[in-house]
């Protein structure tokens, strides 16, 4: 349930999608979206040029514009810690992620902070190479290891993949709203990386191993597609002020895009996102299985803050990839 | 009180961190470090229990016992040994070893792959997946070489030679340009990946005794790596490698790192007693 949905719905409403979409049946659980009305999906862009102290108050307000009810509730921030090289973009930048938690903490949310990456196998080792023990107070004390947490069996529902259900920390699937922390980069298998792919850290390391390769052979597009339905309660902020071009998510370039991107519905916030690094949105297939028409959805989602036309950029493609560029 | 004894839980097992539940791999390193120390203490045998009892119908493990499906964690646990676990628990766990593959050098991949073109990942031997039906890498590779070089001490298993050969074959041709190893995919379309110290060790590891030109390139690879290193697990594993190539530098200090989980502070422990001289991956 996207925090949108969560401000856009009563109570009653947003209950009922609740229960009514997770259902037990023996130990697994079985997790449908249910469908909702139509509605506009916000996503706010904010022009953001570095990684200063002006970004905590920004964040704030960012968030403000998003009516998130979300006072006395568990909220997990999921930044993309996959690897670490000194001086390459791969990882959400640590004084976003804190400016993020102290946003989330100051609308009353118990917010903590939870990664599975999916490479290497040493994830605070990895968390405190990438700077966030130095940036973020008591790290340790309030970062989950997603490869290592408890599991629950999530039967999945939407069938975009060959997957029939597949292995989820608890700790992803206990909280109240998921809030997506990716960077913004260029992927060699799927176009680009955002809030949908970010969750590929919410399976667990702990039994598919490092990588995940289960969710490769399974399709990543249609993985991904069916872990945005099995994690329904979502927001996204999407690191953006400086991203990663060419052969992402690990070995491309830094291209500073000097944007924040932020919303409850994370479709939305990627589609969005596409459009201001200039790749067609219409043309990622995972959005495709995840919303169905794109074009049609994206007349749906409505812009807060900068326009998708000021803050466009170009980000550099591998060439199997380039004819998914806007020109 | 011994600090990995500390840390058991009351099923018997280990948890990754204190308080969590059982898993198998931090119960499988707990144990070998324990049973390198004092074997007969009574937390050894709740935790031999624990493992016997989560063994599946298979012949494999589980990463722990809410998963259904074995698992690379089944070459883990055979590395415990045989005296330990019991001739069946321990034989039936090596049968069902060697008849894991990497699923991209199973039949059906390779019609794909004669049909399409399309060979990529496919070179070099026949290595071990973390998990049924999906690809070779190099950590469960390693591993499971090592949990058969064990077997193999004890009894001759059909076709387990044929496998270690192979997956020695998989770890010689899956090195990095640098001369490590990372997880497993030394070039992303076509450009160099870099390697790993944690995976770089393990792989050294699992090559002992072999004096190929790669296994020397990689040496010198970890011992570059080593006074850099800024994980405790990373360390464990370089110098668990290159002591078993017989390559660690004497004046390398003790680790001083801390061990962020308990699956770390066991391997830390095997590779201090790997380095007086009894290592129990390779004994």
């Amino acid at each position: 349930m996207g925090s949108r949905r969560m401000s856009g719905l009563n109570r009653r409403e947003f209950m009922a999608n609740a229960a009514g979409s997770v259902t037990w049946a023996g130990c697994s659980r079985t997790i449908a979206r249910k469908p909702l009305a139509q509605r506009e999906r916000l996503v706010s862009i904010l022009r953001q040029t570095t990684y200063g102290q002006d970004l905590y108050g920004e964040l704030r307000r960012l968030l403000a514009a998003h009516h998130l009810n979300i006072r006395g509730k568990r909220v997990l921030l999921k930044p993309n810690l996959v690897e670490f090289e000194p001086d390459a973009p791969i990882h959400t930048h640590p004084l976003l992620v804190h400016a993020a938690l102290e946003a989330f903490r100051a609308l009353g949310a118990e917010a903590r902070i939870a990664e599975g990456p999916g490479h290497r196998r040493n994830t605070l080792d990895l968390a405190e190479a990438a700077g966030y023990f130095e940036t973020i107070p008591r790290f340790e004390e309030i970062f989950t290891d997603l490869n290592l947490d408890r599991v629950a069996e999530v039967r999945l529902a939407s069938k975009h993949s060959r997957l029939r259900s597949i292995y989820l920390a608890e700790t992803a699937l206990a909280c109240d709203l998921l809030v997506s922390l990716p960077k913004m980069k260029t992927h060699h298998w799927v176009g680009a990386t955002l809030s949908m792919k970010n969750l590929f850290g919410t399976v667990s390391g702990g039994v598919y191993g490092w990588p995940k390769n289960i969710l490769h052979w399974a399709g990543i597009p249609e993985c991904i597609a069916d872990l945005y339905q099995a994690l329904p309660r979502h927001f996204a902020i999407v690191d953006g002020i400086v991203g990663m071009q060419g052969n992402g998510p690990i070995q491309g370039t830094a291209k500073q895009a000097g944007v924040v991107v932020a919303g409850g519905d994370l479709a939305a916030v990627d589609a969005t996102c596409c459009r201001i690094m200039s790749i067609d949105p219409r043309r990622i297939e995972y959005l495709r299985l995840a919303v169905g028409d794109v074009a049609e959805f994206l007349g749906s989602v409505r812009q807060v803050g900068e326009t998708v036309e000021r803050v466009r950029t170009r980000f550099e493609l591998i060439p199997e990839w380039r004819g998914i560029q806007l020109s | 009180m011994e600090p990995l004894l500390a840390c058991q839980n009351p099923d018997g097992g280990w948890p990754y961190q204190q308080g969590e539940p059982s898993w198998t791999e931090p119960t499988a390193y707990a144990l070998m470090a324990l049973m390198a120390k004092s074997p007969a203490h009574e937390g050894v045998g709740k935790g031999l229990r624990w493992l016997k009892a989560t063994q599946r119908p298979d012949g494999g493990w589980p990463p722990q016992p809410a998963v259904r499906e074995s698992s690379w964690l089944t070459s883990v646990v055979v590395l415990v040994g045989m005296a330990a676990l019991g001739r069946d628990p321990f034989g039936r766990g090596v049968q069902w070893i060697v008849r894991q593959t990497g699923a991209e050098t199973g039949f059906f991949n390779r019609i794909r792959q004669f049909l399409t073109g399309d060979t990529q990942g496919s070179h070099g031997g026949d290595g071990w997946p973390w998990f049924p039906g999906t690809s070779a890498w190099v950590t469960p590779t390693a591993l499971s070489i090592l949990a058969l070089r064990k077997a193999a001490r004890y009894a001759a298993f059909p076709g387990l030679r044929t496998r270690l050969d192979m997956g020695k074959a998989y770890l010689l041709a899956h090195a990095c340009s640098d001369g490590g190893w990372n997880h497993g995919a030394a070039r992303t379309l076509d450009r160099d990946a870099r390697s790993y110290p944690e995976t770089t060790g393990v792989a050294l590891l699992a090559l002992a005794g072999d004096g190929s030109a790669e296994v020397r390139k990689a040496c010198i690879w970890a011992r570059g790596q080593l006074p850099g290193c800024r994980a405790s697990e990373a360390e464990s594993w370089l110098r668990l490698g290159l002591l078993a190539q017989g390559q660690l530098p004497p004046d390398v200090p003790p680790s001083a790192r801390p061990a962020r989980t308990i699956q770390n502070a066991a391997l830390a422990r095997l590779a201090a007693a790997a380095s007086r001289g009894l290592n129990p991956f390779l004994e």
